[in-house]
């Protein structure tokens, strides 16, 4: 049969954002796949030469609409790195806090969105309401609801609210029992199944080799997550598992990608309960912002020929910063902002991935790598 | 508790890495260096090497030290310095990823036992610096083909910084529009952004008061 190209994209329920797939088919089947990027590049990394390192948070910030605060917390673990910071315990605590309620609210969304890809429209509403509890715990702390600027460097704009280790582990273990309401709809849902199961292999190995980390290696059957390869933040003192799927000979498919996800929103939720145990001062004690036991001291500039980078897990897979100051001359602006964004690297891989499956699958296995255009295009 | 890579072992492997690499000689320097900022201040290998160097120096990372990840590569403008108004800084992991292994037709999960990590098997960053001589075509070894990683990384140093690798198959644009000019490279210090080097947004935060440096210039 002819082969032809058709363009999946840039308005494409598939793309999850703006961006194109180009697709070479012969008749139903992928024969080969062209991502094209840059729809939406705002140019962030050139911004934010002309921006001091406070300023920078904002912008970050606004890299990923679903997961603010990974991105602002990637960032400023690398400024810290750069400013030489240290920062107080009970502030890294509030941090862990921040992030991994923000992971809950990113992979819910990506689960909320997975679900009508695959025909199931009930679990687009079901992830909706559980992430609105998470949104309502975000807002709490950093005071919106999605763009939260809350880390600074040094330590966290404001403490925790008083009241609210009360109602974050209330909400986290009523989420805790609904999460089996997720596997219970899509675990014994056959449409789910027969859409996700047998489509997608990718394994560990060549995943790693194509720059592709985080949950979807995970899902592959090998247990590797930054937090405890190169740990950072109180990571080493929870009581926590990187989640891990044992996937099949073949790889990992769309639903093992799926299942490690849920794991992981399970694993996130028993580390804030531990950490707000473990929080030094007590999580009901509330210190006034700028409280030194909130945040440390930090220069304004950085040393000539300083740099810094910090490896952080996103929730769609390894994200970095590397930051070069600009010296005294410069003033307080970094010289070079170099972004690594996960999904830059992984939907080039998962649009190999779809090689040899039917255009039908094509939504299936984008989505199950969970693809985020903000971070992607910068 | 417990199940995290300690700054010991990190130190140890680390300082394994470069006594080996000091058998490159002068060309390829390493040190170990130590996170700066935050509670733990892990360590890390830094190698400073020259372009010339890179391809066999990563090959043999790849060979002999299992790193298996390209995280980032990063190109910098420094225009100022004559000799060095370059740099590439490549950002290697070594994350010891391997595909899960079938027993009895059934695959296990791995799961990593991080006290018994030992050699090659710690989890390992990697800094590379290369710096190159002012040019108007500055360009370093492509390694997309020992980490697939580094292919897109490349692409996009060579779409926003202008740094060509030699040897890499497909090069084009990614974030910029495909019919940006040829040798329009945003990231490259030429190309101001209002506001840049000053502080005078906070005097003027409208930026009425001046134009862009590059106004006028055709991009």
């Amino acid at each position: 049969m002819a082969e032809m190209w058709i363009s999946m994209g840039p308005q494409h329920p598939m793309t999850h954002g703006l961006w194109t797939l180009k697709v070479k088919v012969d008749g139903e089947t992928v024969v080969d796949t062209e991502p094209d990027l840059g729809y939406i590049h705002r140019g962030v990394e050139k911004i934010c030469e002309a921006r001091d390192f406070t300023q920078i948070t904002t912008y970050c910030d606004r890299l990923c609409y679903a997961s603010a605060n990974t991105w602002s917390h990637a960032y400023i673990y690398a400024a810290e790195d750069l400013l030489e910071v240290e920062v107080p315990e009970r502030a890294e605590y509030i941090r862990m806090v921040a992030i991994e309620l923000q992971r809950i609210a990113s992979h819910l969304m990506w689960l909320g969105a997975y679900c009508p890809d695959v025909g199931n429209l009930t679990g687009m509403v079901w992830c909706l309401r559980e992430r609105e509890m998470m949104m309502d715990l975000l807002q709490e702390l950093g005071g919106s609801r999605m763009h939260y600027n809350f880390p600074r460097v040094g330590g966290v704009k404001r403490d925790l609210p008083i009241g609210f280790a009360l109602r974050c582990r209330a909400k986290l273990k009523l989420f805790l029992e609904r999460i089996q309401e997720y596997e219970a709809i899509l675990d014994e849902s056959t449409i789910f199944l027969v859409r996700t199961q047998g489509v997608g292999y990718a394994k560990a190995e060549e995943m790693i080799n194509h720059g592709v980390s985080g949950p979807n290696v995970r899902a592959a059957g090998h247990n590797y997550d930054v937090r405890w390869a190169h740990p950072y933040s109180v990571y080493d003192e929870l009581d926590w598992e990187p989640s891990v799927e044992r996937p099949s000979i073949k790889g990992s498919d769309c639903y093992d990608r799926y299942r490690v996800r849920v794991e992981e929103m399970r694993q996130s939720a028993l580390m804030i309960l531990d950490g707000l145990d473990k929080m030094p001062g007590g999580a009901d004690t509330h210190y006034q912002s700028g409280d030194p036991a909130i945040i440390g001291k930090a220069p304004a500039r950085a040393a000539e020929g300083q740099t810094g980078f910090h490896h952080f897990e996103d929730s769609r897979g390894e994200s970095m910063f590397y930051l070069a100051g600009g010296g005294e001359e410069r003033g307080k602006h970094p010289y070079r902002v170099s972004i690594r964004s996960p999904m830059f690297i992984t939907i080039p891989y998962a649009a190999k991935c779809m090689i040899g499956y039917k255009i039908a699958d094509i939504p299936a296995i984008m989505g199950s790598f969970d693809p985020c255009i903000g971070e992607t295009d910068r | 508790m417990g199940n995290e890579v300690s700054a010991k072992q990190i130190l140890s492997a680390a300082e394994d890495i470069v006594k080996d690499i000091a058998d490159f000689g002068d060309s390829v320097n390493a040190e170990v260096r130590n996170h700066t900022g935050g509670r733990r201040k892990n360590p890390y290998v830094f190698i400073e090497v020259e372009a010339s160097q890179w391809r066999e120096l990563a090959l043999w990372l790849k060979k002999s030290k299992q790193v298996d990840y390209c995280s980032m590569i990063t190109g910098i403008h420094w225009p100022e310095k004559a000799d060095a108004a370059w740099q590439v800084v490549v950002h290697l992991l070594r994350t010891g990823v391997s595909n899960p292994s079938v027993v009895d037709k059934r695959v296990h999960e791995i799961k990593v036992d991080i006290d018994a990590l030992s050699g090659n098997s710690i989890p390992m960053e990697f800094e590379i610096s290369m710096s190159i001589p002012d040019t108007r075509e500055p360009s370093v070894p492509s390694v997309a083909d020992i980490w697939v990683g580094a292919d897109w990384n490349e692409k996009e140093t060579w779409d926003l910084v202008g740094i060509n690798f030699d040897g890499h198959v497909g090069m084009r644009r990614v974030l910029l529009p495909h019919d940006s000019p040829t040798g329009y490279h945003p990231l490259q210090k030429q190309h101001k952004l209002r506001y840049h080097d000053f502080n005078e947004m906070y005097d003027d935060p409208q930026g009425f008061g001046r134009k862009p440096e590059d106004s006028g210039r055709v991009k």
